[in-house]
């Protein structure tokens, strides 16, 4: 019998979570996802609180020079399931109920949205830290590479993410 | 001397192994298979691989290890039929 001053269990929360994960190999329209998301979860079931980033292309290379596109290689199967897993741990940690996370893969162009996160939650606070927390998870933890495909015809793999 | 067999599909008694994005263009290449060694008593590991196929870069500190799609420490025994992913950093998002 656990004795009320353990840390609770996040199994049950667990259970209860609903995860959605999809990788686009052609471009999606965020604001249309995240509508189908929340028609999803309607009525009673409907969070109380929810928060989204969503990240699109800049037209500027690392360098300054203009971008052509943006390529993004994943590892096929290990992408998806650290998705997942970043999800579920990160869900968890901040007692969330519905995730959504959205990334492309491929040749992305400048203004084309590149990841969707959206977090719903009972309240604001664990909303807007889980959403925050996951993204910056999955920049630095779930297998993606990008490389620049610049105006001026050259291209190169980034070897890290843009500042915070 | 432990030989380097072509890739193609994965095959019996070998280590898959995958290099993904500037890693696999720098070394030229993206996918081998390499004998396991099952006589061995103790299996070949991630770094002991990283300097036998003469990989560029830093093992560690700018390429991490995942072995069956899962991150592992470099110096984690490997075992015939593993499929072992060098990973240059990561950019996603």
């Amino acid at each position: 019998m656990s004795s009320p001053f353990c840390p609770q269990s996040v199994g049950a929360d667990t259970e209860a979570m609903l995860i959605k994960i999809d990788l686009h190999s052609t471009g999606f329209e965020p604001l249309v996802v995240l509508e189908h998301w929340q028609q999803a979860q309607s009525g009673i079931a409907a969070s109380a609180a929810e928060a989204h980033f969503i990240g699109r292309v800049r037209g500027v290379a690392a360098d300054g020079c203009a971008l052509e596109a943006l390529e993004l290689e994943h590892y096929p199967g290990m992408t998806e399931q650290q998705l997942e897993q970043l999800a579920r741990d990160c869900c968890s940690r901040h007692r969330v109920n519905r995730c959504l996370v959205q990334h492309r893969i491929g040749r992305v162009l400048p203004g084309e949205a590149i990841v969707l996160v959206a977090i719903g939650a009972d309240r604001r606070g664990p909303a807007q830290r889980c959403c925050q927390e996951l993204l910056e998870a999955l920049k630095h933890h779930a297998p993606f590479w990008k490389r620049e495909w610049r105006s001026d015809g050259s291209r190169e793999w980034l070897s890290g993410n843009t500042p915070l | 001397m432990v030989s380097v067999v072509a890739a193609d599909v994965p095959r019996v008694g070998t280590i898959r192994i995958l290099l993904f994005a500037g890693l696999r263009e720098r070394a030229g290449w993206g996918e081998q298979h390499w004998p396991a060694n099952p006589g061995c008593a103790a299996g070949l590991t991630p770094r002991e691989l990283w300097l036998q196929l003469q990989l560029p870069g830093e093992l560690g500190s700018q390429v991490r290890v995942a072995i069956n799609r899962q991150f592992a420490d470099a110096d984690t025994p490997l075992r015939a039929g593993d499929e072992l992913a060098f990973l240059p950093p990561i950019s996603g998002g």
